[in-house]
């Protein structure tokens, strides 16, 4: 581990003998995972450094089966006599809950088969970036926002560089042993610029790659920062209408996080989805097409297993707008008597079109480019959703004047059959790797 | 900030959203305590976390290697809390939750400049290691740290317990989550599930810094958070309700279970009746208590001294100046006994108070930590607050809401030809430069000729800071303070919180409705 204090022991026995610890306390069975993550971090705000942060931290999850009783717990004292005290605590309190007939460990033949690849999400040079590097890139950004045309509008940059190399064990005592190494490198800048009217609009970039060399120039998102933030100069609100709504692709993610949300297998068996019962079923316009890939080399959501062991597979959430696949963990799996897919999102691989933003924007001919959500929520159980948006009128195919203080509202069961476009550029630093978006006729509120 | 570039953005939500999603895992932020229990002898301030070998001794050397490379001030601050979840699904508490948190995070500040390392081994060559990484924001000679500590003048008790969370056995807690599992059942035959909640964490902080002040406060918060679904003609709509306060086994009181239980179902089924919201500007009425969510976005944000310190808010240059009518006077505020946003002191040991950000319409104080403070030559406010060990301090809100006006309810229901009411709320966001600010509303009413006449849900509704405050144009005489699980997100940390209003009319914001115009 270069760069990190020391020759540090591996955290495996950790969670090995939490496994055994439990299983001597009275546990009939146990998983546990253990890991340690360096984290380092410094911010930079207009010509100085502001913050450093750095640490190696650990910690310890155990989940008891007892006496057909489930809990689950985590600890970062891992002081071995505060570790038995807290295990004996565990098992005694989940002596007290009521059976659960559901909760076990997954079937191990769950845990067979995983993929024979190597998604090279550790970068094994992550010691060469050392603390001169990291304020180096931290001051470009602020130097690359303050080369742009119009920089003397600009109140204040900050910009940072942060690096995570983390390790972590999941151990289980129907036999799963896995080892995941990780390292991110991200980037960003935020930038504030005077508006002559008193408001003062912000914006940011950001970039982030497991791997260093994998990362953009910092003067591709110093400027990208500015360029967004100035662009904001002169905001109005817009009217209210039914508009065909672009929505940028970085900004696309938040939207898709309330379709995907309800897929989990806990909202369907607790009634709390509004995509229970249409498994099959035609859900959005055929431009919807995407699948849940864990295995995507260097991937940000990439594994070979989930939370719970399960090796993880490729496989169909959205065909053709046809609804395919939930997401089944463990539990609520045996709950609602259905084999399990995996816990959480991994990466989306999307069935890209062939245009980009631009030329989306020339087809759409007229309605509104979001850039950016503020707040807002969508209700899970019934699809509603109201959601604050910023972003540009577009007239005659082209960006035209900046509007923000709107709100964005519809039912994702219609919203979906609306989506008329997709683009081919996957924001590239987000699991959800979300292209550009393009719905017709969508309810907005501003005058 | 490492990962994306959404490190700047503030939001507030109810923490019972994070409680379904992940479980148990997340973190709720500080806590705050009862008087400090004794030390082992007279001259130590080092009393709860004398139980991990924490010593006078280690922490003077720790200070005295971060202020190693000329810092202005070091601070070495030591959490554990204990936080325990039980949780009710399908009839039965059949799963438990326990998080343990032990760490230490030593901070280096040089100007308005932070460094800061943290660890959870609290053992002297651990700590040593965390200052000398925190000492590298300065560079410059060593400066002196203190040998010797006085222990903080006798602190508030704002949330005494009778009886401290340990002592209390789950065979005690159990009943309270069964009970209003079959008492939501038996409201209404249209509930087809149930998700109960019920939390209680036991923290203690220790702050000690190189001025030779140490601090010691035991912080405990509980939360009951109630969900249901219904189902009508095959439709169905989730709500829910949730109480929490810094306070004992003894919060839950027969009233408060039995509004918990009334309102989770009231606000479930009225869903039923509810018509879509307008869309566009009018008149918005907001309910006595967690309105006070407009408070937390269009200005607690804004007014944080951190955002003025770097010129980015849009309440930078405006401290003096009148910004609302004059019967508008709004408070952050620790001292509310037992609330979720009270604190006896604040996570860098200075005395937390009531802050009037707004008096009389004018824009009085910013909420400041001591870096702020400092840069703005006033004395802090108490409003320095972190999520836990692994974060380095910054101005934050506590409890904030605005005092009692001259109008009355009723009255300004009636002064409304078309427009709506609000009354519960999930979550909400803020641009500080711009000023724009979202709150998203779960639960209101249509007001037509001045009568509430049909339900809404669902419904966001997005203004700008200062343009709001300006509409505020009536405020009764109601204030209430919420009694729910509120949880504040700025920068990455996680702090809970509280907030109040009474009923208030803004004139005209945009409602991000789609039943047509307002």
């Amino acid at each position: 581990m270069p760069g990190s204090q020391g020759s540090e022991s591996s955290m495996l026995p950790v969670a090995q003998n939490a496994v055994a610890l439990a299983q001597r306390k009275g546990a009939r069975e146990a998983a546990a995972s253990a890991y340690r993550v360096r984290n380092v971090e410094v911010q930079w705000r207009d010509g100085k450094l502001e913050k450093i942060s750095e640490a190696t931290t650990r910690g310890l999850g155990l989940d008891l089966y007892v006496d057909g009783r489930y809990s689950s717990v985590s600890t970062s004292d891992l002081r071995p006599e505060a570790v038995e005290r807290f295990v004996e605590d565990a098992i005694a309190l989940t002596r007290k809950l009521a059976v659960d007939p559901h909760r076990a460990l997954p079937d191990p033949a769950l845990y067979a088969g995983q993929a024979k690849v190597d998604l090279d999400l550790e970068d094994k040079r992550y010691g060469e970036v050392d603390a001169p590097r990291r304020r180096a890139i931290a001051q470009e950004l602020e130097q690359a926002a303050r080369s742009v045309k119009g920089a003397e509008a600009i109140l204040s940059v900050t910009t940072g560089f942060g690096d995570t190399l983390a390790e972590s064990f999941r151990v289980s005592s129907n036999g799963f042993v896995g080892e995941r190494r990780v390292t991110d490198f991200g980037m960003s800048a935020q930038v504030s610029v005077k508006d002559p009217d008193g408001r003062r609009p912000e914006d940011w970039d950001a970039a982030s790659a497991r791997h260093f060399h994998a990362l953009p120039a910092p003067e591709k998102v110093g400027r990208g920062a500015a360029e967004r933030a100035l662009s904001r100069l002169g905001s109005k609100k817009g009217e209210s209408a039914l508009y065909t709504m672009a929505v940028e692709n970085r900004s696309a993610g938040r939207l898709l996080g309330f379709l995907m949300g309800p897929l989990a297998a806990a909202a369907l068996q607790q009634k709390r989805s509004f995509l229970d019962g249409k498994l099959g079923e035609k859900v959005a316009t055929a431009k919807l097409d995407l699948a849940d890939d864990p295995l995507v080399p260097r991937g940000l959501g990439s594994r070979l297993f989930d939370g719970e062991g399960i090796a993880a597979k490729r496989f169909p959430v959205f065909e053709g707008g046809v609804l395919r696949s939930y997401y089944i963990d463990n539990y609520y799996g045996r709950k609602l008597g259905m084999k399990p897919t995996t816990r959480g999102m991994s990466n989306l691989a999307w069935k890209l079109g062939d245009k980009g933003k631009d030329a989306l924007l020339a087809d759409m001919k007229d309605g509104l480019l979001v850039t950016g959500f503020l707040g807002g929520n969508s209700n899970g159980t019934t699809g509603d959703f109201s959601l604050g948006a910023q972003g540009f009128r577009v007239r005659n195919g082209a960006i035209a004047e900046v509007v923000g203080e709107m709100n964005v509202s519809g039912n994702h069961l219609e919203l979906w059959q609306r989506l008329v476009a997709v683009g081919n550029d996957p924001y590239p630093y987000s699991s959800s790797r979300s292209p550009t978006l393009v719905f017709e006729g969508v309810q907005f509120a501003g005058v | 900030m490492a990962s994306n570039g959404m490190g700047r953005r503030r939001f507030t939500k109810m923490s019972a959203g994070t409680l379904i999603a992940a479980g148990a895992a997340d973190l709720l932020g500080c806590a705050a305590g009862q008087p400090r229990p004794g030390g082992p002898g007279p001259t130590s301030g080092i009393g709860y976390f004398a139980r991990f070998g924490v010593t006078e001794a280690m922490i003077a050397e720790a200070l005295s290697a971060a202020l190693s490379r000329g810092g202005d001030y070091a601070d070495v601050f030591f959490q554990h809390r204990v936080s325990n979840d039980l949780a009710l699904e399908d009839g039965a508490v059949n799963r438990a939750y326990t998080t343990v948190e032990l760490g230490v995070g030593v901070r280096v500040v040089k100007g308005d400049q932070t460094g800061y390392g943290y660890s959870e081994d609290l053992s002297s060559a651990a700590l040593k290691t965390c200052a000398q990484t925190a000492a590298a924001i300065a560079d410059g000679p060593s400066r002196q740290a203190p040998q010797r500590f006085h222990v903080a003048s006798r602190l508030p008790q704002r949330y005494p317990l009778k009886v401290p969370w340990e002592e209390i056995r789950p065979e005690q807690k159990l009943p309270v989550l069964d009970g209003v599992n079959g008492r939501v059942f038996a409201a209404d035959p249209r509930v087809k599930k149930v998700t109960v909640y019920f939390r209680d964490e036991s923290g203690a902080v220790l702050l000690a810094d190189s001025q030779g002040r140490i601090v010691e406060d035991l912080q405990p918060m509980t939360l009951l958070y109630v969900s249901c679904v219904a189902e009508q003609n095959g439709h169905r709509e989730q709500g829910g309700y949730n109480v929490a306060g810094r306070a004992g086994f003894d919060f839950y009181a027969p009233d408060r279970l039995e509004r918990v239980v009334r309102e989770a179902v009231a606000r479930t089924t009225i869903l039923f009746e509810a018509v879509p919201p307008p869309a566009g500007e009018m008149p918005v009425v907001l309910a006595a208590g967690s309105s006070g969510i407009l408070l937390h976005e269009a200005i607690g944000h804004g007014m944080e001294a951190d955002f003025n310190r770097k010129n980015v808010s849009i309440y930078a240059d405006k401290i003096g100046k009148p910004i609302a009518k004059p019967f508008v006077n709004i408070v952050d505020d620790a001292t509310n006994e037992n609330a979720r946003g009270a604190i006896n002191v604040d996570d860098e040991g200075n005395e937390a108070g009531r802050t009037h950000l707004v008096e009389n319409g004018v824009l009085a104080t910013y909420l400041h930590d001591s870096i702020s403070a400092k840069h703005y030559g006033v004395a802090p406010t108490g409003n320095g607050r972190r999520q836990g060990y692994q974060y380095a301090p910054m101005p934050r809100m506590r409890a904030t809401y605005m005092l009692p006006g001259p109008h009355k309810k009723e009255e300004i229901i009636a002064s409304v030809k078309k427009g709506i009411y609000c009354q519960n709320f999930s979550n909400g966001q803020v641009n500080i430069g711009a000023g724009d600010f979202t709150f998203y509303v779960k639960n209101g009413w249509l007001i037509e000729d001045g009568k509430l006449t049909r339900p809404i849900k669902d419904v966001n509704i997005i203004g700008n800071g200062p343009k709001v405050l300006e509409k505020v144009d009536m405020v009764s005489d109601d204030l209430q303070i919420d009694e729910g699980g509120w949880t504040c997100g700025k920068d990455g940390q996680s702090v809970p919180v509280s907030q109040g209003l009474p009923t208030v009319r803004v004139s005209s914001i945009t409602v991000g409705g789609r039943g047509g115009k307002g």
